[in-house]
């Protein structure tokens, strides 16, 4: 009996040495992050170098660098407006049609798609008519202000792809509209 | 398809040849204010010992009922009527009975089942008052086409009085379901809607030719408004080429060989030209600082109706198919848009626009009078006519979204024809 006691204290022992030491394995690694935190901001002093450089490319090289997709997504030509039933340039739309035209002077490769678009209130057939007579009032303006007319083409989707698809006088004025798209570059 | 039709006409002949004296065909035309025919139409019987058809069998009697209760000219008599006389033998008919339900056409129709599960339908129609059989007509066909076997028996029921076959025309049109706008078609009660093209662009405006076996439509697969024809059951696409203008709203000539349609000349102005369906022979038709759009043959091909705003807002003209000849139409209001001649030649309907709400017009050209077909609130617009005239298709934004809908020609039994997507620009025509 008595050994058997023993034993059962010896092995009790032995666990009880073993359970302490793994705690003190477990304590033992948690300084290694500060080394790691000294160690990164070397290597960001020499991320800090290549930024110098990316402004030695001129912003047509940047233009070049960047798909079609890319470009069209940032939309650096605006679109303008229309006036219910009508295809005149507005006032307003004036200065818009005037910085895309410099814009476009400052990338003469670029050839643009000029879309015609219009509101619901008019027959499919009417308002392909009328959207086409939008898209080419903007191409006139645009000659008028130097864009040579090899770099434009015109296009009419009617009342077929509105961007707003309320029934009242706010999304139908922002649907009336000309709108661009980059197609070479 | 094809293979299919040809099938199904393989047995169509006469029964009892030579033995009836009433066998020479008779042609009654019926105008408007004629009342309409009663024609009794009692269950279908099938043949003894084959129950397995029971569901088509009343399946082909409902479609024909349908049929002749939306064509204005058969009025099929109430079910409650059949209990009152003995039950059809379709071995001997008992006229008096048919006569006391003041029946005056009847129609019998015996199912039968074919060997490889093809079905045998056989309709008989007599003259209750004559007490003559008129005639009959046997189809067979695979179970899937019950639907084209009844619509051919109904149109077997139109020819008697002269009529086209409208049951089996189609209407072609643009469905948004499948996430940008394409061509579809579809039966005149709005079953069996098949897409037609299949694309990334847009494709719009279908014009059917008048047998139904093309479809002219614009389509911005080229990255311009470009128009095309397409051939349904050969596939082949034939464009429409004027230099890369853009051209749209096509409507073919009655022969079917000659295309008008809509086209922007150089400077953004739209000008009506013809073009042969192959095309070749491109002519331009009107010369005018105006837009003219939206062209519709006439049925006798010898004039051009069109949508123009020379008198400074958009109105219906009237010109010979040469260019001369041009008169306004429609006066007293200040949008008139989308004429569709009717077949009858007498009378144009077109949408007219109030407070941006859309209606449909017809116009009498021989009374000039006008009546409105709608009252709703709503963008009811692209009207064009059954074969027959007494039907007209239109889309209209009156639920909330754009759907298709057909209604009498006087504005009654408005159905509503699509469901999924948006859909508009019908286009009705005949498919044999």
């Amino acid at each position: 009996m008595k050994k058997i006691l023993i034993l059962v204290l010896v092995t009790i022992l032995v666990f009880a040495f073993l359970i302490s030491c793994r705690k003190k394995v477990e304590d033992v690694p948690a300084p290694p992050p500060k080394p790691q935190e000294i160690e990164q901001p070397k290597v960001e002093k020499v991320e800090e170098v290549p930024p110098v450089k990316e402004p030695e490319l001129t912003e047509e090289e940047i233009f070049m660098a960047k798909s079609l997709e890319e470009i069209n997504e940032e939309m650096p030509l605006n679109m303008i407006h229309f006036d219910f039933d009508k295809y005149f340039i507005r006032e307003d739309a004036k200065p818009i049609l005037q910085q895309n035209a410099r814009w476009l002077k400052k990338f003469p490769t670029v050839k643009i798609l000029i879309e015609g678009h219009c509101d619901e209130r008019g027959t499919e057939e009417y308002n392909l008519a009328l959207g086409e007579k939008r898209a080419r009032s903007t191409y006139d303006y645009f000659i008028s202000l130097g864009v040579g007319p090899n770099r434009m083409r015109t296009i009419s989707y009617g009342k077929s792809q509105p961007i707003d698809l309320g029934h009242n006088e706010i999304s139908w004025q922002k649907n009336r509209r000309s709108q661009f798209t980059i197609f070479e570059k | 398809m094809k293979k299919n039709i040809i099938i199904l006409g393989i047995l169509c002949t006469l029964l009892f040849p030579g033995k009836t004296p009433s066998q020479q065909e008779f042609y009654l035309r019926i105008t408007e204010g004629m009342p309409a025919i009663p024609i009794a139409l009692p269950q279908f019987s099938f043949q003894s010992g084959s129950p397995e058809f029971q569901k088509e069998t009343a399946e082909l009697h409902d479609i024909i009922k349908n049929d002749l209760k939306y064509s204005r000219i058969f009025q099929p008599l109430p079910e409650n009527y059949y209990s009152y006389i003995r039950p059809i033998n379709p071995n001997k008919i008992l006229f008096k009975d048919w006569q006391s339900i003041s029946a005056h056409l009847l129609l019998v129709g015996e199912v039968s089942p074919l060997s490889g599960g093809d079905i045998l339908f056989e309709g008989k129609i007599y003259d209750v008052k004559s007490e003559r059989f008129i005639k009959g007509r046997r189809y067979q066909s695979e179970k899937s086409l019950v639907r084209l076997m009844a619509h051919r028996m109904s149109n077997e029921l139109m020819k008697m009085y002269g009529e086209p076959p409208l049951f089996t025309s189609k209407i072609a049109f643009v469905s948004n379901r499948d996430g940008n706008d394409e061509i579809y078609l579809m039966d005149y009660d709005g079953q069996n809607q098949t897409r037609l093209t299949f694309n990334k662009v847009q494709d719009y405006m279908p014009a059917l030719s008048p047998d139904g076996r093309k479809i002219a439509y614009t389509s911005y697969r080229s990255g311009k408004a470009a128009l095309y024809v397409l051939d349904i059951y050969e596939g082949k696409i034939t464009e429409i080429k004027t230099e890369g203008r853009t051209n749209y709203a096509p409507c073919f000539s009655p022969d079917g060989k000659v295309i008008v349609f809509c086209s922007h000349i150089p400077g953004g102005n739209p000008e009506i030209f013809t073009a042969s369906t192959n095309g070749n022979n491109v002519k331009r038709v009107t010369f005018n600082n105006a837009a003219d759009t939206a062209p519709y043959w006439s049925p006798t091909a010898r004039q051009i109706a069109f949508t123009s705003d020379r008198s400074g807002t958009p109105q219906i003209y009237i010109m010979d198919a040469e260019g001369s000849n041009v008169r306004r139409v429609s006066f007293g209001g200040n949008y008139h848009d989308g004429p569709a001649w009717s077949p009858s030649g007498d009378r144009i309907a077109y949408i007219a626009r109030v407070d941006q709400i859309f209606d449909i017009y017809i116009l009498n050209i021989r009374t000039n009078r006008v009546t409105k077909l709608t009252e709703s609130s709503a963008r009811n617009e692209s009207p064009t006519w059954s074969p027959d005239g007494r039907h007209i298709v239109f889309s209209s934004n009156r639920t909330g979204t754009i759907q298709i809908y057909s209604m009498d020609y006087d504005g009654s039994n408005v159905r509503q024809l699509t469901h999924r997507g948006e859909n508009k620009l019908p286009f009705w025509s005949i498919v044999q």
